[in-house]
């Protein structure tokens, strides 16, 4: 097997004027089509030649003609992994990686094309590079990153306009596009609350944490509760969950207002209301189930 | 009869619907602990399988684009059909030359694929992954499945139909559909939340509700507007219970986020009616 070297690789990745023109198009068909070889840059060759000229002559100058007719194909499969929350050029280093793989050993003598050899061993060096990586088993980071930008973003914009944002909003403000915007939305709910020491943000150095804002908030709420029905399962609600709930689903507050009064973000208080939910839905059953 | 699929979707082949179909997947990855790797590949095989049809089922035009996802120990099958040209022509394609790439990528990423298309009656494309060490879901009863009453012609575009089961698995996915359904609304940050947190309610409340083992909901989406409807629910007041369902002395979700709510009768049983949107 033939090892890549780092002075192939900018060549691999470059891109000449017609693949930008080429990906230009296929980012406009948003899709699937790959056009045929022969219209591809560098094609005046036939591909048979090529690979005659390089895997029996050891032809380099074939062989980069070969990565440069192969590469929009590599570039459109890279980008099916677009989403893995890798950035784009680690994947295609990955992927075209796989296409070396392939120009190597590919048998142009079993009359399949090289494309229909390509596809597979393509894919699967991107697969061997996310198990290798890890990625499977981590929050990958660059979703957790963009998930504390989205995050930001939301509470730059509530602050400015006086109310949440769209998502709309917070792509074009990101440059992001939307999907990524909805994954980091839903990235956010899965991920672990952040600590109630935590100082606040703008908070000067000594002063209140979060555990301790949400104390004083609720001497103020308590004694409503005192006059309210007080539900056994509620009791089982950390404070500042109850005082959440409340503020919701009694004083007709939204999360953006929410948010602002307890110094966390809306994405958080959406978090905790889902989960306190689900956690008074669950005690609730349990209560009816013994009654 | 075989089982009916856990995850029916039925939408319109625009392209931002494809959206939907990836989430979904995602949803039951979390349901049945997938690994993300095996979920990546079942998510880029069946993008290609939806983008087919996107691009080359009904010639320009819009139709309508299914997916059925079942789920057995250790797989999990994909089938997305259409009702127009779909994959066909390059499956031809592939017998002379080049195969098309989104063809080879299924092939190359699932362990089995079927291709089957019938004149006039358009495409289907089923992939089996192998999906190791994935919980099983409880089996569904082997039951005409009852789909929600939506996607007439004229509002396919805007509108679309979801049946799932277990209930496991639906408080796994319809979240995540409604949030995108939100945001196409246009819905703030805020209200895509209450959609999420009327979504929870739902999962939450119809198992008792609905006369079969599918929780089937329509959803319609305008700007700042998503209409719902959850049905068919067993006509004894099951409708006015999830609306007044409250925990803990709170008011109820459903009837608290939601902008306006009513029954309507749906054959012999009836279904539930929401109006979310958000007023700026």
């Amino acid at each position: 097997m033939r090892v890549e070297t780092s002075s192939e690789r900018p060549k691999v990745v470059g891109k000449t004027h017609d693949e930008q023109q080429m990906e230009e198009i296929e980012m406009a068909a948003a899709a699937t089509i790959t056009p045929k070889p022969r219209s591809l840059p560098g094609a005046g060759e036939d591909p048979q030649q090529l690979f005659v000229r390089w895997q029996q002559r050891e032809d380099h100058q074939a062989r980069e003609q070969l990565v440069r007719q192969f590469m929009p194909l590599t570039r459109s499969l890279a980008r099916r992994y677009g989403r893995s929350s890798e950035p784009f050029e680690d994947l295609l280093q990955v992927a075209s990686l796989g296409l070396l793989k392939a120009l190597d050993r590919f048998d142009p003598e079993r009359g399949h094309s090289f494309q229909s050899f390509a596809v597979p061993t393509i894919l699967g060096e991107m697969r061997r590079y996310f198990r290798d990586s890890g990625w499977a088993v981590h929050v990958p980071r660059g979703a957790q990153e963009r998930a504390l930008k989205v995050r930001h973003a939301q509470e730059h914009l509530s602050s400015e306009q006086g109310r949440a944002p769209t998502v709309n909003q917070l792509a074009q403000y990101l440059e992001l596009d939307g999907e990524e915007v909805i994954d980091a939305l839903q990235a956010t709910q899965a991920y672990e609350t952040m600590s109630l020491d935590t100082p606040r943000p703008g908070a000067e150095e000594g002063t209140l944490t979060y555990g301790e804002t949400v104390g004083r908030e609720d001497e103020r709420y308590e004694l409503i509760e005192l006059d309210a029905t007080v539900v056994c399962a509620l009791k089982h609600i950390p404070q500042r969950e109850r005082l959440i709930l409340r503020m919701r689903f009694v004083e007709d507050l939204t999360q953006t207002e929410i948010a602002a009064r307890m110094h966390i973000s809306q994405m958080q208080v959406s978090r905790l209301l889902r989960r306190s939910l689900e956690q008074l839905r669950v005690l609730t059953r349990a209560t009816e189930g013994v009654g | 009869m075989a089982a009916p699929p856990n995850v029916s979707l039925s939408l319109s082949s625009r392209p931002e619907n494809v959206l939907l179909v990836r989430e979904t997947l995602t949803g039951v990855a979390e349901a049945i602990g997938l690994d993300s790797t095996v979920l990546n590949d079942i998510r880029t095989a069946s993008t290609e399988a939806c983008n087919n049809v996107v691009l080359h089922a009904y010639a320009g035009e819009e139709g309508p684009l299914e997916l059925g996802i079942f789920i057995g120990a250790s797989m999990i099958e994909v089938v997305v059909r259409d009702r127009g040209a779909g994959i066909r022509p390059r499956i031809l394609s592939a017998r002379d030359a080049a195969p098309g790439i989104g063809v080879s990528v299924i092939q190359a990423l699932a362990q089995r694929v079927e291709f089957s298309c019938a004149e006039s009656q358009g495409t289907e494309v089923r992939m089996e992954f192998a999906t190791p060490g994935t919980q099983a879901l409880e089996p569904l009863p082997r039951e005409d499945l009852a789909l929600p009453a939506v996607a007439q012609a004229e509002e396919l575009a805007t509108t679309l139909g979801i049946a799932i089961a277990p209930t496991r698995l639906a408080s796994a996915v319809l979240p995540r559909l409604l949030c995108v359904l939100a945001a196409r609304a246009q819905f703030s940050t805020d209200r895509i939340s209450d959609a999420q947190l009327v979504a929870d309610a739902l999962v939450a409340q119809t198992p008792e509700a609905i006369g079969g083992s599918h929780l089937g909901i329509g959803v319609s989406v305008a700007p700042r507007r998503l209409e719902l409807r959850v049905g068919p629910l067993r006509t004894d007041r099951a409708s006015w219970r999830i609306v007044n369902s409250a925990v803990a002395g709170l008011s109820p979700v459903v009837e608290k986020l939601t902008n306006q709510y009513g029954v309507v009768a749906v054959g012999s049983s009836e279904a539930l009616t929401l109006r979310l949107s958000d007023q700026r």
